[in-house]
């Protein structure tokens, strides 16, 4: 069972994005990359990045990154790891996260309202991946 | 964690008396044409404040666009009003939501109102709104919808920041309202219940405001029709409609409304005959997941418009108030339709009408409620 965050669980993450019927219908039109930015608190203490190259309803390309290092991405989904914990457990709907303040959404908003079902089951796949946390 | 937000409402016979109290020097007043030439503008600068001064901003169409919202703001920016009243249907209050929004934040692109950041918005001016509709619930909305004509397309933008400081429900603004309109806005104002009412972000708040909403709707409607005159109907549908649009506005809208953005942006069908066009057959879709939350809507139709299920009801009360559930019926032909079916389709996926919708909806979903509405 892969660790978040970790390589491991970025490829698996990966795959349950291009396994996902449902992402693939609402994203067919979508082109542009995504970093999930994990921040440090309590319980872990090194902010990374999760990077997601997505390109018409598939996920091409991913990655873990230190902070510093992760490519430019045109959108941030931004949160502390206990909050992605609570995310991937199912605990947080990803878009009412956003706007009671749990995460932080930056990139193009003209574009992300045309996609805001794509970019919910996008967060939402997180929980399909068996995960283990440290 | 979530929020109940809501303007504090101020309603009954005599309302509109409240303006009387308004600590206002400079005031905006948005509204349109037909009520400036009814003199409602007129009866609404007589209530300010005696020392107040106005100005009038009432060139607004149906649908309006961001640019033709936005047409003034070089006179408001002068103007620089400490208050914006909103007289008028939802494409009024709209437009003094986004008027508001441009006044505080000349910076701004339209997509930039979205209420994933803090806007400073609130400090610009008060917001006033007063319904002259009963239906859209804009006056207890963070939503605004703004036509988007090269595109063909009804943006939903939104922000807490935009949600009017106070909602004036004046049923005798309301009394002279033609009986089509009636029936557009009752039928939005239901459909806002019901999506609300099984929308993923339901809650305890948004909950009993659809259930009172729908009650005070469903049984004063036919008298309203009957009587247009009877402030006492029209007063309980006005704040039904009230209801239902902060019950919505508390949670979501659903997939009727997905859709009927879709239909009102390429056929220009009135928003309330467009969502409520899809509304029974959503609520036959959503039923396999929400029927128990359907029944007990039911049951609260007047038994002599309840049938055995919530869609059945709907399909019996529409028929009564002349409300379309199919396209013909809402004067758009079979072929113009088939060809359009497309981009409705693509529309509709783009919502965020899909976003708290109780059943998960694909475009294959989308396709098959676009045909059920054929007839």
């Amino acid at each position: 069972m892969p660790v978040f965050p970790s390589n491991d669980w970025v490829n698996s993450f990966v795959e349950e994005i291009n396994r996902n019927r449902k992402y693939e219908d609402t994203a067919k039109d979508w082109e542009g990359d995504f970093n999930f930015v994990v921040e440090k608190d309590q319980k872990f203490h090194e902010t990374v990045y999760i990077y997601l190259d997505l390109y018409h309803g598939k996920c091409r390309r991913g990655g873990l990154y230190a902070a510093g290092e992760a490519p430019k991405a045109a959108f941030y989904y931004s949160g502390p790891y206990q909050n992605w914990v609570r995310l991937i457990n199912g605990e947080f709907d990803p878009l009412k996260a956003v706007l009671v303040g749990k995460f932080k959404l930056k990139g193009s908003m003209m574009k992300i309202m045309r996609y805001t079902a794509a970019a919910k089951e996008l967060v939402r796949t997180a929980n399909l991946v068996d995960t283990q946390f440290e | 964690m979530w929020y109940y937000r809501s303007p504090t409402i101020v309603f009954g016979e005599d309302s509109l008396s409240f303006l009387n109290s308004v600590k206002s020097r400079r005031c905006l007043i948005v509204s349109d044409r037909n009520l400036e030439k009814a003199g409602i503008v007129d009866n609404i600068k007589e209530l300010l404040p005696e020392d107040c001064r106005t100005m009038i901003f009432s060139s607004i169409d149906q649908e309006p666009t961001f640019s033709q919202m936005t047409s003034a703001m070089d006179s408001i920016m002068k103007f620089k009003p400490d208050h914006i009243v909103a007289v008028g249907g939802g494409s009024v209050i709209d437009t003094a939501k986004v008027i508001l929004f441009r006044y505080a934040r000349p910076d701004l692109d339209f997509y930039d109102l979205t209420p994933l950041e803090y806007l400073g918005i609130k400090e610009a001016a008060k917001l006033i709104a007063i319904p002259t509709t009963s239906g859209t619930g804009s006056e207890c909305s963070w939503a605004a919808v703004v036509s988007d004509e090269r595109e063909k397309r009804k943006n939903e933008l939104a922000s807490s920041e935009i949600l009017p400081d106070y909602a004036i429900l004046d049923p005798a603004v309301v009394t002279g309202l033609p009986r089509k309109q009636t029936v557009s806005t009752a039928v939005d104002a239901m459909t806002h219940a019901i999506e609300a009412y099984v929308s993923t972000w339901r809650n305890f708040y948004s909950d009993a405001l659809a259930e009172k909403a729908l009650e005070l709707i469903t049984g004063n409607i036919a008298e309203v029709l009957h009587d247009p005159g009877d402030i006492q109907a029209r007063n309980s549908v006005h704040i039904g409609a009230s209801m239902a649009g902060s019950s919505f506005s508390n949670s979501q809208i659903g997939l009727a409304h997905a859709l009927g953005h879709a239909l009102g942006a390429i056929f220009k069908v009135p928003h309330g005959t467009s969502v409520g066009l899809f509304l029974p057959a959503v609520v036959e879709f959503n039923s396999t997941v929400v029927h128990d939350r359907y029944d007990r809507l039911n049951s609260i139709f007047p038994e002599s418009m309840r049938d055995k299920t919530l869609a059945g009801s709907l399909r019996k009360i529409f028929a009564t108030m002349g409300q379309p559930v199919h396209i013909s019926d809402a004067g758009i032909s079979k072929d113009s339709y088939n060809a359009a079916k497309p981009s409705l389709e693509k529309l509709a996926m783009e919502s965020t009408g899909l976003v708290a919708n109780p059943r998960e909806s694909e475009s294959a979903d989308i396709h098959m409620l676009l045909e059920e509405v054929m007839g």
